[in-house]
């Protein structure tokens, strides 16, 4: 075989197996894809459109909050996942029974909180990434501070 | 998770969609036909090229004061993080301890020694402490010091691996990892095993084998175009330095704890991860260890696991390559390849820490301000703050998938350029090639998978 029938024959199996591979792909991951349609993106932002050719056919809605409560150092129900879109309004209610100090890192905004007094986070997510909402108490006290996380996802 | 991973990390990345990861790991494949139909048909990187720097510079870098120089600058920094971490406050993002540790020392020396070279050697503290000290024990004795023991050569890299995965035990399973007191009292644990080992077996020896974090910089150094050769820096072929590598026991367990941990840092993030480990936990609760200490005995294990998955799968493709015959025993091929798996260690690490360096990196401004973090303003930078604005998620995945098969294209060229100069019978060479290949499409679809959102 001379060294151009096997160039040939390389790139004609990669070719097949970028075919094969395009082809395979859409339902590759049966259970994962499944997953992610069914999983309702989380509260907060209700503007998300599921498909792209769909325009936006409503006002964009009032943001809706999300509420974390602590109960004896608990989240009540677990840390929450707040996911968003970039340029999206999250809005954040901390309540806790004790005094405490809420911290949402990457927009490094700390807020106190009192048994009574909740702590209202309003920012617009501008910085994309995974960014940790956290106790400043339980992290004093060695317990997991986090509370929560909030997701930004490019637009 | 219980502050396991990283204290520091206050932003992670989003995972790669599952489009780009499909187009990615497509890219791969197809980037591996190519190179087996396109590189070389003889042994290029096996010869040694180099040249020093014109006009002199190479001398004036390598000379005695600038090595006098950079081994103070070394010196200040190892004590300044050892104080930081003791005398400083506890919160660890606010101590410069953890994170020059984390992301200054360990994350942004990798990317400097594939551009520059061995930096690492001409910084390191324990060497310029262990070369001060020889110096001054000659001056006063006036005479030449006993000739140190010889080092055995069973022992290898072998220190180095361990060090290696005391470090990572150290970043990924205790749960006080991040606390600035116990990484001080750890820098003067390692301190002083370094100082014992380089008293017994000399300081260059000592560098070049046991410690750790030399040997670990040194690996990636060899990627560069840099070198320092008797006395002067110069300039050679890319990744030529690799190829060199002495073939040493440890090696292999080294490159498999460089990996491994890695692939178990971002494994923990996975859903097969999430939904064992509590289970796992539970096992070591119910023998009676506390909730937290259960915890660090299943991050423990799964380190472990990482690591000795690695080792066997590189271990299997040297099997298959040595069923290709041309007489070479597993234990031979495993070392004559194993410096192929360098550049995949670096796109594992480039993939996963590139943001934490960029973003973490930028705390350095207000904490060399505020070292203690009790609210000093030395520079009047104390104030700065991070900008995460950055690079966003999109520019994220495309520098990920970027390293990981730059890497992977980097470690089939080495791996092709050893299989030539190694095997007299070319089909054999091209033969031994499709294991190690499977290898590396293995090791880089692991990486792509780690990064992406697939089982998150």
């Amino acid at each position: 075989m001379s060294r151009n029938q096997r160039i040939g024959l390389i790139v004609a199996a990669a070719l097949v197996a970028v075919v094969a591979f395009v082809i395979a792909s859409p339902g590759g991951d049966d259970e994962g894809d499944k997953a992610s349609e069914t999983t309702p993106t989380t509260a907060t932002s209700g503007t998300e459109t599921t498909t792209e050719t769909q325009t936006e056919a409503t006002a964009p809605p009032k943001p809706e909050a999300t509420k974390i409560d602590i109960r004896a150092g608990e989240v009540a129900g677990g840390p929450a996942e707040i996911q968003v879109k970039n340029g999206d309004t999250v809005v954040i209610v901390v309540s806790s029974d004790a005094r405490d100090d809420i911290h949402l890192h990457g927009y490094d905004i700390e807020k106190p909180v009192e048994p009574g007094k909740a702590a209202t986070f309003r920012v617009e997510a501008n910085l994309e990434g995974e960014f940790e909402i956290e106790s400043h108490v339980a992290e004093d006290a060695g317990r997991d501070p986090l509370i929560g996380t909030l997701v930004v996802e490019p637009k | 998770m219980f502050l396991i991973g990283h204290g520091i990390s206050v932003r992670s990345d989003l995972p790669i969609p599952e489009w780009l990861f499909g187009w990615a790991a497509a890219m791969v494949l197809v980037v591996s036909f190519v190179a087996l139909a396109v590189l070389w048909p003889e042994p290029r990187l096996q010869k040694p090229t180099w040249r020093p720097l014109p006009g002199g510079i190479g001398r004036v870098l390598a000379s005695r004061p600038v090595e006098i120089i950079c081994g103070a600058i070394g010196i200040f920094l190892l004590g300044l993080t050892i104080y930081a971490g003791l005398r400083g406050t506890q919160s660890t993002a606010a101590n410069f301890a953890p994170i020059f540790i984390y992301v200054i020392f360990w994350l942004a020396l990798v990317p400097l020694s594939v551009l520059f070279g061995d930096v690492f050697c001409a910084f390191n503290p324990w060497r310029a402490i262990g070369r001060g000290t020889a110096w001054v024990a000659r001056v006063v004795s006036r005479s030449e010091l006993p000739a140190p023991l010889e080092y055995p050569g069973w022992l290898g890299r072998w220190p180095a691996a361990v060090g290696i995965f005391a470090f990572a035990t150290m970043e990924l399973v205790a749960s006080d990892g991040d606390k600035p007191d116990s990484l001080a009292v750890a820098a003067i644990a390692y301190s002083a095993v370094t100082f014992i080992g380089m008293a017994l077996y000399g300081v260059e020896r000592w560098i070049d084998r046991s410690e750790a974090f030399s040997v670990y910089f040194n690996l990636f150094s060899r990627l560069s175009a840099v070198e320092t050769r008797d006395g002067e820096v110069g300039l050679r072929r890319p990744l030529s330095g690799l190829p060199r590598l002495e073939s040493l026991p440890g090696t292999v367990a080294l490159v498999a704890v460089m990996i491994g941990s890695v692939s178990f840092d971002g494994f923990t993030g996975k859903r097969p991860w999430n939904s064992i480990s509590p289970d796992i936990a539970q096992v070591f609760q119910d023998r009676g260890l506390s909730p937290q200490h259960a915890l660090e005995a299943t991050f423990m294990l799964g380190l472990i696991g990482a690591v000795l998955f690695v080792a066997a799968f590189y271990w299997l493709g040297v099997l298959g390559a040595k069923s290709v015959g041309g007489g070479f025993s597993a234990r031979r091929l495993a070392h004559e390849f194993v410096h192929t798996l360098v550049p995949i260690a670096l796109a594992y690490v480039a993939a996963h820490y590139f943001t934490l360096l960029l973003f973490q990196g930028q705390a350095m401004a207000y904490l060399i301000s505020d070292p203690l973090g009790k609210g000093d303003d030395i520079f009047g930078t104390a104030n700065s703050q991070i900008d995460y604005t950055l690079i966003g998620a999109n520019g994220t995945w495309y520098w990920q998938v970027a390293f990981v098969v730059a890497g992977h294209v980097a470690a089939l060229m080495l791996a092709h350029d050893r299989a030539l100069a190694l095997y007299e019978d070319k089909r054999k060479a091209v033969r031994s090639q499709y294991w190690m290949l499977g290898v590396m499409v293995g090791f880089t679809s692991l990486a792509l998978w780690l990064l992406s959102s697939a089982n998150s």
